[in-house]
């Protein structure tokens, strides 16, 4: 098939997975964004927030060097604790490791993508075991200090693989869009207003 | 002896869903569709800014991400009497037709191809012969006989190692599977090609959106694009171009290959147009508006009753009243408080859960009724709403259909054989085959109406004190979608989505008339119910997709589904 239309892709992918209303599932999300914020990871690097796109996960994965996930993962421990899992621990230890709600999208993606030759080189998970994921709760005070961590593995592992990351002087705006996460888990009239002012300036004047 | 069987929950589908059927002499006899998920979004809605409730609108699913972001601005302007300006409406349509052709390819072969296709019979087939099958009907590339074989190597492989991974689960073998080695292999292949059209549709959402899934473009009142052809950085004649070309790009594969594909599939299992009818009631909403004030439309909008075609009655634009007035979502058998309808405007959402009683309450779906009656919502609406009232695109590829299907079998195929499971299939890849061109001919839209003069893309809202009431309407991949919102003081005060699965997947009513999924289901076949496949392809007709007609998603989900016979 050709590719010859399109936009140029990056090599590597960054992908934060998870539903922002349920309380740490919503983890990958924050986590992809706080790293976003903080660091430029140079034009190799694609970071997107997916939330839960199902089957919609394989043309992030197609084709690329390198996918890092960052999720909540089911696995028996300390709530807060994060961990790197290889591709090969997801498919052996499949019973003990699963992915907070996306994994179907994610084997089955990853099948097809084999199939038409197009996995990804390497797939790495960065996940960390949530306290809890009820609806309407927001990211739990443990959880919330992992992700700090959890964006220092990120860096390390990209810095590892020679992808420039730096760390920004000033924070930068997640691919220039309204934080999601952070409306939601703040959510305080303080992080509304400064939503609309960046985007329309205060209409209601 | 009539047999219960419950899937639970049935998979290839999006988010969870449970189905029961009673099977008496092979066919059935009852049924009920179960939602195993509570939907509690629109609670946090209420009290926040209606001008970023579409943020948090388009995470009720994490696959049609946009079409809530759509109908969440298109309901605060509707209680705003907002225009919009006429580049908004284009870009937001080309977000919208993109969105839809990436949705239609996903069911096609992704979800629901696997009910009619045997891939284990793959390594039998003879791939010269699959791709003369295949040069009499379509111009499509990607057929030829190398292509071909090398998909058939590729599948050899995988029967071989006898580790058929996600494909493990599916009913091969199943008598229901009829198609020669030579089609399956065909629209394997086609299975295998469509990963890189979902990619390019994904890439046109991306580029107008600022981000896929979960654009960033929008706003009340209009879209975040600027517009400046002399600007490097912003919408310019180069990222035009790049568009169109994108969606040129995926024409040849929807209208040469889906399309193809479906009737192809649909001719040789003819027997399908006689199953699976249901709920013969139709809606369907305008949308793709061709001016800034919504007077014109490129999909039509209509309401047909019991499945008489000359009874439709359009609706002309999203101000018309009688669909304001008529729809109502009943509680009486799903896991809320009370009893009987409410008006949207006036909905609640107060759970209330009793267990799976089949005479009782039963699912966390809500029954939307439109005038007392449940309604059929999807591409097959939107199809039969179109061929009633005369819209030309419509009948242009509903009669090349027919007359493929119709060749492929041997007689006729009417259009009145659409109201069924397959013809569910045929029209979402009619529905696409349009959208297909409607996608190249709004590039030219906007373009032209750029080179004008006109860059406008925003008209800023202003909010009155006093309540007011809105709503959005969209006619999304999987049917009719609304958002029903009240605005009070700035804030939203009420908020409720009534959307395409939850009219399909509705439960009884008061009245105790059963909802589309439950009626469709009614003497489907079921040759053997330890095997139910037949079910399945009636429920997947419908592209379920329950994620956003009850909200929260199980954080501990199961994989597999289990199939019970009692």
């Amino acid at each position: 098939m050709s590719e010859s239309t399109g936009v140029a892709q990056r090599r590597v992918c960054v992908i934060g997975l998870g539903n922002v209303f349920l309380g740490d599932d919503g983890f990958g999300c924050l986590a992809v964004e706080v790293l976003c914020r903080e660091y430029d990871c140079g034009p190799h690097v694609e970071v997107v927030d997916l939330g839960a796109p199902g089957l919609d996960l394989a043309p992030y994965l197609f084709g690329r060097d390198l996918v890092v996930l960052v999720d909540a993962v089911n696995v028996d421990g300390e709530p807060g604790t994060v961990q790197a899992y290889r591709e090969s621990d997801l498919v052996h230890s499949h019973a003990q490791l699963r992915l907070t709600d996306h994994d179907p999208g994610l084997q089955e993606s990853l099948a097809r993508l084999r199939l038409v030759g197009r996995a990804p080189a390497e797939l790495i998970v960065i996940g960390v075991i949530p306290e809890s994921c009820n609806f309407g709760e927001r990211i739990s005070p443990i959880v919330l200090r992992a992700t700090s961590m959890a964006v220092e593995k990120l860096v390390r592992l990209l810095q590892a693989r020679g992808f420039d990351c730096r760390k920004r002087s000033q924070p930068g705006q997640a691919d220039a869009s309204p934080v999601l996460s952070q409306l939601w888990r703040g959510s305080t009239p303080e992080t509304a207003r400064s939503f609309h002012a960046w985007r329309h300036g205060d209409l209601r004047r | 002896m009539a047999k219960r069987v419950t899937i639970d929950p049935v998979t290839r589908i999006e988010g969870h869903l449970r189905i029961d059927v009673e099977v008496d002499s092979g066919s059935v006899q009852k049924a009920w569709a179960c939602c195993t998920m509570w939907r509690g979004i629109e609670t946090i809605l209420r009290g926040r800014d209606p001008r970023e409730g579409w943020v948090f609108a388009q995470r009720f699913c994490g696959v049609c991400t946009t079409v809530h972001a759509m109908a969440s601005v298109r309901a605060v302007e509707d209680a705003l009497h907002l225009e919009i300006p006429a580049n908004a409406q284009y870009i937001r349509n080309l977000i919208l037709i993109a969105h839809a052709l990436h949705d239609h390819i996903v069911h096609f072969y992704h979800l629901s191809a696997l009910d009619w296709v045997d891939i284990t019979t793959i390594p039998k087939a003879d791939s010269a012969r699959a791709a003369s099958l295949a040069d009499g009907i379509s111009s499509w590339p990607g057929n030829s006989h190398r292509e071909l074989e090398l998909v058939q190597d590729k599948v050899k492989g995988l029967v071989a190692s006898g580790q058929l991974g996600i494909f493990a689960h599916g009913y091969w073998g199943h008598p229901a599977m009829r198609l020669s080695p030579e089609m399956n292999l065909l629209l394997f292949a086609h299975y295998l090609q469509a990963l890189e059209f979902q990619r390019k549709s994904n890439q046109i959402v991306g580029i107008l959106g600022g981000k896929t899934p979960h654009i960033q473009n929008l706003a009340v009142g209009g879209v975040m694009n600027a517009i400046n052809l002399n600007s490097l950085a912003t919408m310019n004649m180069d990222r035009l171009e790049m568009l169109k070309s994108l969606f040129q790009d995926v024409v040849p594969f929807v209208q040469q290959a889906y399309f193809v594909d479906a009737c192809l599939l649909a001719g040789s299992y003819p027997e399908w147009f006689k199953y699976g009818r249901g709920v013969a009631n139709y809606l369907a909403v305008p949308d793709l508006p061709l001016d800034a004030q919504a007077t014109k439309f490129d999909l039509p909008g209509g309401l047909i009753m019991n499945g008489n075609l000359a009874s439709v009655r359009p609706i002309p634009d999203w101000h018309d009243k009688p669909i304001r007035a008529a729809v109502a979502e009943d509680v009486t058998h799903a896991w809320y408080q009370g009893n009987g309808a409410l008006k949207p405007w006036k909905g609640k959402t107060d759970p209330d859960y009793t267990d799976f009683q089949p005479e009782g309450k039963y699912s966390w779906v809500k029954a939307p009724r439109y005038d007392g009656s449940p309604m059929q919502v999807g591409p097959l609406s939107n199809i039969l709403v179109g061929y009633a009232t005369g819209h030309a695109a419509t009948r242009k590829w509903t009669d090349a259909a027919l007359e493929r299907i119709s060749s492929v079998h041997g007689s006729r195929v009417p259009v009145e054989d659409l109201q069924s499971t397959m013809g569910r299939y045929v029209s979402r890849a009619i529905r696409s085959a349009m959208l297909s061109d409607v996608g190249v001919k709004h590039c030219q839209l906007l373009t032209e109406n750029i080179l004008r003069g006109d860059a406008a893309t925003y008209n800023p809202p202003q909010f009155p004190q006093q309540e007011v009431e809105g709503v959005g309407l969209h006619e999304a991949p999987r049917g009719t979608l609304s958002h029903w919102v009240v605005i009070e003081k700035g804030v939203f005060s009420n908020y409720q989505a009534v959307v395409p699965t939850t009219w399909n997947a509705s439960p009884r009513d008061e009245k105790d008339i059963p909802g589309p999924y439950e009626s469709s289901l009614l003497g489907n076949p079921v040759a053997d119910p330890s095997k139910p496949l037949e079910v399945l392809r009636t429920v997947h007709s419908f592209d379920p997709c329950m994620a956003c007609a009850c909200h929260t998603l199980d954080a501990r989900g199961r994989e597999i589904a289990q199939v019970k016979v009692l």
